[in-house]
């Protein structure tokens, strides 16, 4: 479904991915570890297009991405919950989730859409009148994802849904994506630091160090395999 | 009391048109944080535009002609974004290019201006130009209280088209955090596109709710750009309503200034107003304290 390949971008001359290679098939999720400044979200601004790339390239569904704008590709169902939530402060819960059905796709299955995720986060119900500014930093994560969803992803990028978060508020955030991917078919690549929880939803990891791709491996292989936990997961394991 | 009423209802009805013509420059700062110095000019063009319909044979009444004067605006305020301002978005090394570009399009209008109709005063006089009422024993007069009524009615379209519209929404999400706005799928050059023309538009509007009462020249921005930005800066950057408040308030203050100290000498009044509210408040009345969440 995604195929990058030898994949290099930067900001401003200072590389941030080194040949990349990487991919996500038809329904899988795929989780991106590694320690902080690995490149981690530059890979995820490139394939949404707010980072160009410097060379090599993605696909997507076999159509070259790299040409198209982001707003184009957000259409074409990749769609991006950034790190550190970025929820339209100023308006209501219910106007943040119309906004993340803005294009007409989407905006054409708003309601049923709406319902899908006040199921998923019911905390979100009761706050559709309030401000996203007024609510607390894990209902804004719930509220980040589920502006995402609305958008009806086919490739949902969660940025560190965790980040900031309290551990009983980052289990519900966690709960939450179970519940989502229980229910959708759409294929999602998770950053994470909190390693376990992220591979507990996902079929298959890459370990990021320095914008280069450090480990490939099913989460099987990391959760299974002594060496590589202690190598690439640290003590979280 | 009666002094100071007759000094603050014109103050509150000039001030409408201020709090008009520098919710134009709130907008396109807020959307696409471009400070367009270009935005009186383009008030100055609006008001030879509503000259031309009126003197040119046409007998257009000013008010009647707003219509048209914000259609032709806002097609022009879209081209203006389509083949330069667009150009200078964004990095933060392209303000300088953002000030240059825009002061230089000012001067152009200006001098095209001053070539196609000299520097002689215009005026548009309709028949009710001198026409007044008195409710009690204050004087109102017709053209600025019609001036007043249409300002408050395209603030409350544009509050409609900003809270209920699609494209509204899409330019509101923008102005709060473009990047957030780009993962919704919203295409930020378009809805800059549509954000410098609206923008440009109202700022027209309040030239031609402008003109029964004050005289055209090719320099006529002058007297209007100083009171723009103070409405925009002390309403807060960014805040289309702020800068609203902000010029009903300059309104107010150069009016009723008067009533103590000469007209002359109103301007003064105005900027220690603002140099207080920025000691006070640095964001302006209504501007958001910038933080990370």
């Amino acid at each position: 479904m995604l195929e990058i390949s030898d994949l290099s971008a930067g900001y401003d001359g200072v590389p941030a991915l080194r040949s990349i290679n990487f991919r996500v098939g038809p329904q899988e999720h795929v989780a991106i570890l590694g320690p902080n400044g690995a490149g981690k979200t530059t890979l995820l601004k490139t394939i949404s297009g707010t980072v160009e790339a410097d060379s090599g390239s993605i696909r997507f569904d076999g159509q070259d991405l790299l040409p198209q704008s982001p707003h184009k590709r957000v259409e074409a169902g990749i769609v991006h919950v950034p790190q550190g939530r970025m929820i339209f402060a100023s308006m209501t819960v219910a106007d943040n989730l119309r906004l993340g059905s803005h294009r007409r796709f989407a905006r054409d299955r708003h309601d049923e859409r709406r319902e899908l995720v006040l199921d998923i986060f019911p905390a979100l119900a009761d706050m559709l009148g309030r401000d996203g500014g007024a609510l607390s930093g894990g209902q804004q994560q719930m509220l980040a994802v589920a502006r995402g969803v609305m958008a009806c992803p086919r490739l949902l990028m969660l940025d560190e849904p965790s980040m900031g978060l309290a551990p009983r508020a980052a289990d519900d955030i966690f709960e939450g994506i179970a519940r989502l991917l229980k229910s959708e078919t759409t294929a999602m690549i998770v950053v994470e630091q909190r390693a376990h929880e992220a591979l507990e939803v996902c079929d298959r990891a890459y370990v990021l160090e320095s914008g280069e791709v450090a480990l490939e491996a099913t989460n099987r292989e990391l959760l299974t395999d002594e060496r590589l936990a202690a190598a690439y997961l640290g003590s979280e394991i | 009391m009666v002094e100071f009423l007759q000094f603050l209802v014109p103050g509150i009805l000039i001030g409408g048109v201020y709090a008009l013509l520098a919710s134009g420059l709130g907008l396109i700062f807020g959307v696409m944080r471009v400070v367009n110095f270009a935005q009186a000019d383009f008030m100055m063009l609006a008001m030879y535009l509503s000259w031309a319909l009126f003197a040119g044979g046409f007998g257009l009444d000013p008010f009647l002609a707003v219509p048209a004067v914000f259609v032709v605006f806002l097609l022009l305020g879209m081209a203006v974004h389509w083949l330069f301002i667009r150009f200078v978005i964004g990095r933060r090394e392209n303000h300088d290019a953002q000030v240059i570009l825009t002061i230089g399009l000012g001067l152009i209008f200006q001098n095209l201006i001053l070539i196609k109709y000299s520097s002689e005063p215009r005026v548009v006089a309709p028949s009710y130009a001198n026409a007044g009422d008195f409710i009690g024993d204050i004087f109102i007069s017709r053209v600025r209280l019609y001036a007043f009524l249409l300002s408050v009615l395209v603030a409350a379209l544009l509050f409609v088209f900003l809270n209920r519209s699609r494209t509204g929404r899409a330019i509101r999400a923008a102005s709060e955090n473009w990047e957030a706005a780009t993962y919704m799928g919203i295409d930020i050059d378009r809805t800059n596109r549509i954000a410098f023309g609206v923008g440009v538009a109202l700022t027209a509007v309040g030239g031609s709710a402008l003109v029964t009462f004050q005289s055209i020249t090719p320099f006529v921005g002058f007297r209007f750009v100083v009171v723009m930005f103070a409405a925009v800066v002390l309403g807060g950057l960014g805040s289309v309503s702020g800068a609203f408040v902000g010029g009903v308030l300059i309104g107010i203050i150069q009016s009723v200034s008067q009533v103590w100290t000469s007209a002359a000498v109103k301007n003064v009044w105005v900027f220690a107003l603002f140099l207080l509210i920025l000691y006070v408040r640095p964001n302006g009345l209504f501007g958001k304290v910038q933080r990370a969440i």
